[in-house]
């Protein structure tokens, strides 16, 4: 049935949709714009103390304990970033710790993503004894089992050493790798999963083509974690490295307010702010993968 | 049956149990390297821990080497101190608040960050990790610093806005208090790994099943619970018994945020209450069982979400 | 992403493994590697000493080589622990006076009767007691710091002041202090409530002790008429002098911030403590702290170090280190740079050693470290300053709590 009255509904069909649209655009955007506005209120209350910490960096000391605080220096100075520099063995305690925390976290991630594999994907005896032995060992409160493993590491000859480090740090972070990746694995959808194993492909192949870009974000979030706890870690990097060169940065920032007499908070804001530089480097780097859009045509291979 | 697929499915009868071997070690090769690492240098320390526990070891026997078998008299001398329950209630109230503020703003702040703006988002996970990555000794003298009744920007930022006369106020004055800024603290320091990982799991989100739901019809709420809700199961199971174990037995925050002129039995959280009663006063036979006490405490406050977690491994297959 | 790659990141985690096995710092020491834990004061403050000491020990033994690492307060105790636990301690630890005790009665040190070091026979005393135990010598005096009266200058000239000889001269300077700065928060001398150092020393005035062995048992003596009578002329003296909050300590805040900020116009405290008092330093000075009688000085707690050689050490290499560090030489420089020697022949007439001369020190008890943690003496100074307990019944409460731990 085609005449004018048809042509004519068809076309104003096709235009009223349009405006419905454009109003909708415009309701979204406003939305987002409201959404950003949070957004960056939230950011300014919760990054508040670091920029407190990074503001009286610059600060001179006299004006770190005023009476009355100020929001920024009116006099900034560089001093105490120069003085934690030409601090003992600041260069070699920064490579030091790039040194551990790359070694943990490229063995951790490796390591722990293939068992994670194992327990969420395989059916095996013992498949949950081990995750319920994880999941006890994260619970384990860490402070008794400082001197037992000191003992252990000065039987290997492990003790002021990187090595010996590294090996207690995979210790205290494998459980908590292995706990989380396993989540992120039962999370993906079986449709994604499914469509791997058609091509006929052993099982091992098919799970590390198609899983490892579907758990890219949780190996991200995963790697993040395990890079600022390894970098962070205080209580057996401070027993088990003795001698100055080959201790990290976070115990090298204890001998800031370690003496008996005054302690010097602009060297130490400083300092930590100086600590925090490569872990931001890290993320940075790693962030663009916990992104939308990754998923997408995974199906479809 | 094609020609090829018989083909195929003659040669795997002809080597079938090399085959089914090989299959079947597989899992076991995986989990083969975390077995070897953790058992090479935590066995020894979990032995020690556990007999440790039924010893006196004080200084004296660490220099020596050699404990005093006492059966069950550190338990029994632990379970009778009055200071212990009143610690084990104090801090389960406190792990209680501490894991729902921390699960509860971190996801709703994993949301936010959804909607933003690519640009707003970047400098939010940004900040995030900067918050993240301060080490908590740091955290807790920035803490302090602004918090202090002399010079606490806190103090002077309330007073500025006329909320009240904040000026020389002590944010430490009563028990309540001093914990309620611990918490403060921690949900700081703990929300950027909750949301990070929330929205990381929210990434893993396929887009076109949320599409195909929305073509059906659903509304967002709907999409939340058929689409995102199942995949992100895990992951708050993962992060709610996290949460608890950590806060269960957090110490640096508590101890050094209270001060350890300040730090006494009516403030005492378990973590801190451990480290007192077993290793500053060099009674490690004692820590060792107040350790395992915790153990058991910690895996009776997670078993919910632990033996959620195990189930699921064994549904998905 | 296919097995490949996988494999090929498995490779280069195993090859990092490596590579941090291969760099990192030597793990194993030479053939003759004397260890000495140090705390961190002698890197920052005199390097010089401990590079001479090195010389000379090196010089007198030669095929020995000095490994000194450099420790800090807050952990050093349990990292000595882990090295006792695994066999490889120190040859030569500095340990805190106060921390001695307890490891002396746990047999941790080496009984270095027999040795003979530089200036023994005239060790300061209070320095000397903390390193001794069941009569044997484990602990070598190594230096002290004392406690002055840090004052504005500036302040005490607006009212004419005299340095004060006495304590209730000092109290009669206070008030007239305090009249002419009236503001809320200012404190003539800022003393902090809780500190037991300050508190102990107007007990040590009086004759008092905070405990005695009694047929081998301790007993705690606060409660005793002598320690009482001291504790009731702190209280006269905090509550004519200072406007510190009662239930804080001495490092919440740090005195010396509050003369910067311009609240206090003295205070009892440290030697070192001009260092950091902002804009005022060119207006302070310092003082001895009057005992109660006049022209005597209160006996001050003496703060220091000794030097211990733990077990399994090689003991003569270690006491011929201790001897090299502790000589003349090194003794003089540590006075120049402020502190105070461990030799009564080196003592000078400064204020810091004049302060010296009298001291006190904590019950020698293994236990001691747990009363100080258990916050014991705190609580009863709070109670007595903000008026919750009588002196008597709070330093009875206290004196019980002591008896109770000392003989645990």
């Amino acid at each position: 049935m085609t005449s004018a009255s048809e042509v004519v509904v068809r076309q104003r069909a096709e235009v009223v949709p349009r405006a419905a649209t454009i109003t909708r655009q415009r309701r979204r955007r406003l939305r987002r714009i409201a959404w950003n506005v949070v957004g960056l209120a939230v950011f300014v209350v919760l990054v508040f103390p670091v920029f407190w910490m990074i503001s009286t960096a610059f600060k001179p000391d006299t004006e770190i304990n005023a009476f009355s605080p100020t929001w920024f220096s009116s006099h900034p100075t560089l001093q105490h970033f120069r003085d934690a520099i030409a601090r003992p063995y600041f260069w070699d305690v920064v490579k030091n710790s790039l040194i551990i925390v790359g070694a943990v976290v490229a063995l951790s991630m490796v390591v722990a993503f293939l068992a994670a594999v194992a327990l969420a994907k395989y059916r095996f005896t013992g498949n949950k004894l081990f995750v319920v032995l994880v999941i006890g060992i994260l619970m384990l409160p860490q402070a008794g089992l400082v001197i037992p493993l000191y003992v252990v590491l000065a039987k290997y000859h492990l003790t002021n050493h990187l090595l010996g480090l590294v090996f207690t740090h995979l210790v205290i972070l494998l459980p908590f790798a292995v706990w989380t990746l396993r989540g992120f694995i039962l999370g993906i959808p079986k449709e994604l999963e499914e469509a791997a194993m058609v091509d006929g492909s052993s099982r091992l192949g098919a799970f590390t083509r198609i899983l490892l870009p579907l758990v890219a974000p949780g190996l991200v979030a995963t790697s993040v974690f395990v890079f600022i706890t390894s970098w962070n870690e205080y209580i057996f990097a401070n027993v088990i490295l003795t001698d100055q060169q080959n201790q990290t940065l976070t115990v090298w920032l204890s001998y800031f307010y370690g003496t008996s007499r005054e302690t010097d908070w602009g060297g130490l804001m400083a300092a930590s702010t100086l600590t925090a530089i490569p872990v931001v480097i890290f993320f940075l780097l790693v962030q663009r993968k916990i992104a939308f859009g990754l998923t997408a045509g995974a199906v479809k291979a | 049956m094609t020609v090829a697929a018989e083909a195929t499915a003659h040669r795997s009868r002809r080597r079938p149990r090399l085959k089914r071997i090989a299959q079947a070690s597989i899992p076991y090769l995986l989990i083969l390297p975390v077995i070897l690492v953790i058992t090479a240098i935590l066995g020894y320390p979990l032995y020690k821990l556990a007999t440790l526990s039924f010893q006196q070891y004080g200084l004296a026997e660490l220099i020596q080497r050699k404990g005093v078998w006492i059966g069950l008299d550190n338990y029994s001398s632990v379970l009778h101190d009055e200071i212990f329950w009143r610690t084990l209630l104090r801090t389960v109230i406190f792990t209680a608040a501490n894991v729902v503020l921390t699960i509860g703003i971190g996801t709703l702040l994993a949301f936010l960050l959804v909607r933003v703006s690519s640009l707003v988002r970047v400098l939010l996970t940004a900040g995030l990790v900067l918050v993240w990555s301060m080490p908590a000794v740091v955290a807790v003298q920035v803490w302090f610093w602004m918090t202090n009744f002399q010079n606490g920007i806190l103090n002077h930022v309330l007073t500025q806005l006329h909320v009240g006369d904040y000026s020389q106020h002590d944010w430490y004055a009563t028990t309540f208090w001093k914990l309620a800024m611990v918490t403060l603290l921690i949900v700081w320091g703990a929300i950027p790994f909750v949301t990070i990982t929330v929205y990381a799991g929210l990434a893993q989100v396929p887009r076109e099943l949320v599409e195909a739901a929305e073509i059906d019809g659903a509304g967002p709420l709907r999409v939340f619970r058929d689409v995102t809700y199942p995949i992100l199961k895990p992951i708050f199971l993962i992060l709610t018994s996290l949460s608890i174990i950590w806060d269960f037995g957090v110490f640096t925050q508590p101890y050094l945020l209270i001060g350890s002129s300040h730090v006494d039995t009516s403030n005492y959280l378990m973590g801190v209450y451990v480290f007192i009663e077993g290793y500053a006063h060099s009674d490690f036979g004692r820590g060792a069982a107040i350790s395992l006490l915790m153990l058991l405490m910690v895996a009776t406050m997670s078993i919910f979400y632990v033996r959620r977690m195990v189930k699921m491994g064994e549904a998905a297959r | 992403m296919n097995i490949r790659i996988f494999a090929a990141a498995a490779l280069v985690a195993a090859l990092s493994v490596v590579a941090v096995g291969v760099s990192g710092a030597s793990g194993g020491s030479a053939a003759n590697t004397l260890t000495v834990w140090l705390q961190v004061d002698a890197q920052s403050g005199w390097p010089e000493v401990v590079a001479a000491a090195n010389a000379q020990f090196k010089a007198q033994n030669p095929g020995w080589n000095v490994d000194v690492q450099y420790q800090t307060w807050g952990t050093h105790l349990s990292k000595f622990d882990a090295t006792l636990a695994g066999g490889n301690s120190p040859d030569v630890i500095e340990m805190g006076n106060t921390e001695m005790t307890k490891y002396m009665a746990a047999g941790a040190f080496q009984d270095l009767a027999g040795v003979s070091f530089p200036n023994q026979s005239t060790w300061l005393a209070g320095l000397a007691a903390s390193g001794r135990y069941g009569g044997k010598l484990y602990g070598v005096p190594y230096y002290a710091g004392s406690r002055v009266v840090t004052y504005r200058t500036d302040l005490f000239k607006q009212v004419n002041a005299k340095i004060p000889t006495s304590q209730n001269e000092f109290i009669a300077l206070a008030r007239k202090i305090g009249t002419k700065n009236s503001a809320k928060s200012f404190s003539p001398v800022y003393i902090a409530g809780t500190d037991w150092y300050v508190a102990m020393s107007f007990v040590a005035d009086y004759g008092g002790k905070i405990a005695m062995t009694r047929k081998g048992k301790w007993v705690g003596t606060l409660d005793k008429p002598a320690a009482l009578a001291g504790l009731a002329a702190y209280k006269r003296f905090f509550d004519a002098s200072s406007r510190a909050q009662k239930t804080t300590d001495e490092a919440h805040p740090q005195p010396y911030d509050v003369i910067a900020q311009g609240n206090a116009a003295s205070t009892y405290g440290a030697g070192w403590f001009t260092c950091c008092v902002g804009d005022y330093k060119s207006k302070v000075a310092q003082f001895v702290m009057p005992s109660h009688t006049k022209g005597q000085p209160i006996p001050g707690f003496l703060g220091g170090s000794d030097l211990a050689v733990p077990i399994g050490a090689n003991k003569t290499a270690a006491a011929a280190w201790i001897s090299a560090f502790t000589d003349n030489a090194s003794m003089s420089v540590l006075r120049a740079k402020g502190n105070i020697p461990n030799t009564t022949s080196l003592l000078g007439n400064s204020v810091n050693e004049r302060a010296a001369r009298k001291s006190w020190f904590v019950p020698t008890s293994k236990n001691w470290i747990n009363v100080e943690n258990g916050n014991v003496l705190r609580t009863m100074l709070s109670r007595i300053l903000t008026g919750k307990s009588s002196i008597k019944d709070a330093a009875s409460v206290a004196s019980d709590n002591i008896t109770f731990t000392l003989n645990q």
